[in-house]
């Protein structure tokens, strides 16, 4: 069983950047089962935004599942972002799942945007001015969804898909001083919960791809410009060897195993 | 604008100035970058960071630029590939 899984999240389109991913999203289809986007898929947040995402990722020829990111709620049009979006064809998830059946096997996607709040020993608690107590507050409600997304679904591979960080190891690179605002520790808490097998998200630009939570699940972040190409393609089945890379030829993907 | 010298006895304060900066490029709806870094160097402040084109990347210069017209800024911005994959990852 390999289930076939593209990833990409801050591909901020507007008006300017569309076409863009277009020729390498016409050969996603052979290289992958779905499209996961780990959020901010526009600058802003708009309506008109949401319609060059939709041009862009809509149509594809594989299932499209998306998150939102806190660009995406700057101009509080989240429902119109949403409904643009749904009418594409792409799933938009907060705090629900989906399952997919991917060659036979049932890949089961939970997602959640998540927020901030840090990490072990350097974050933030539910203790003081209303303001902060909000803060903490909407760190924990995210991640409570997650997790019960996560149990909600009946699969055979589970991927956890959020904007934010669950962990600290991919945002290597970012200021430590702001890790607290690009993800926290109760997402990957709840990530490990559950028998999760990856774990994708984006918003840390100046982050690094990979990591694990404390639990042994893999975490990748595959905000574009960490992942510097259209997206990342990962094989998950339980036969493949770990961390194993192969490349990939202008045909399709050449597995390591052939 | 704002009045980066604290006094007349003491040097530009170049944190305030990055704030500013990191604000305005956020905050300003024809940027909207959170992904861009302040970085002082001898001959005055550098960008760095990628974005989706080169029209974003020449419109952050000139915000700063306008806003902080005393300041020697230069950019360091690339734009990011949007190629395909040629290698995959596999997981167990």
């Amino acid at each position: 069983m390999v289930i076939r899984i593209a990833a990409v999240g801050d591909v901020h389109l507007d008006e300017d950047v569309v076409g863009r991913f277009r020729p390498a999203l016409e050969e996603l289809p052979n290289h992958a089962d779905v499209l996961l986007l780990a959020g901010d898929l526009t600058r802003h947040g708009t309506e008109a935004e949401a319609r060059c995402v939709a041009r862009e990722f809509g149509g594809l020829g594989v299932p499209v599942v998306t998150v939102l990111g806190n660009h995406d709620y700057q101009c509080d049009e989240v429902p119109q972002v949403v409904e643009v979006l749904e009418e594409a064809g792409i799933t938009v998830l907060e705090g629900n799942g989906t399952v997919l059946d991917c060659s036979g096997s049932r890949l089961g996607i939970a997602g959640v945007k998540g927020f901030g709040g840090g990490f072990a020993g350097r974050c933030a608690a539910d203790f003081g001015e209303p303001e902060m107590k909000a803060f903490v507050g909407a760190s924990t409600e995210s991640a409570d969804a997650l997790k019960a997304a996560l149990h909600s679904l009946d699969c055979d591979l589970l991927v956890a898909l959020t904007h934010y960080s669950p962990v600290p190891d991919t945002l290597a690179g970012e200021p430590p001083e702001i890790y607290a605002f690009l993800g926290c520790y109760q997402l990957g808490q709840a990530i490990d919960s559950a028998p999760t097998t990856l774990a994708l998200h984006g918003h840390a630009h100046h982050g690094t791809e990979r990591g694990t939570t404390p639990g042994g699940v893999r975490v990748r972040n595959v905000a574009h410009p960490v992942i510097k190409q259209a997206y990342s393609v990962f094989h998950l089945g339980e036969h493949l060897e770990p961390g194993e890379v192969s490349r990939m030829g202008s045909l399709g993907t050449r597995p390591a195993w052939s | 604008m704002t009045e980066h010298r604290d006094v007349d006895t003491r040097r530009a304060t170049d944190a305030y100035v990055s704030a500013e900066i990191h604000r305005l490029l956020a905050e300003d709806p024809e940027v909207a970058e959170q992904g861009i870094t302040v970085v002082r160097r001898e001959l005055g402040l550098v960008l760095h960071g990628e974005v989706e084109s080169a029209q974003r990347r020449d419109e952050i210069l000139r915000r700063v630029a306008e806003h902080f017209p005393e300041l020697a800024v230069t950019s360091d911005i690339g734009v990011v590939r949007a190629q395909p994959p040629t290698e995959i990852e596999q997981l167990p």
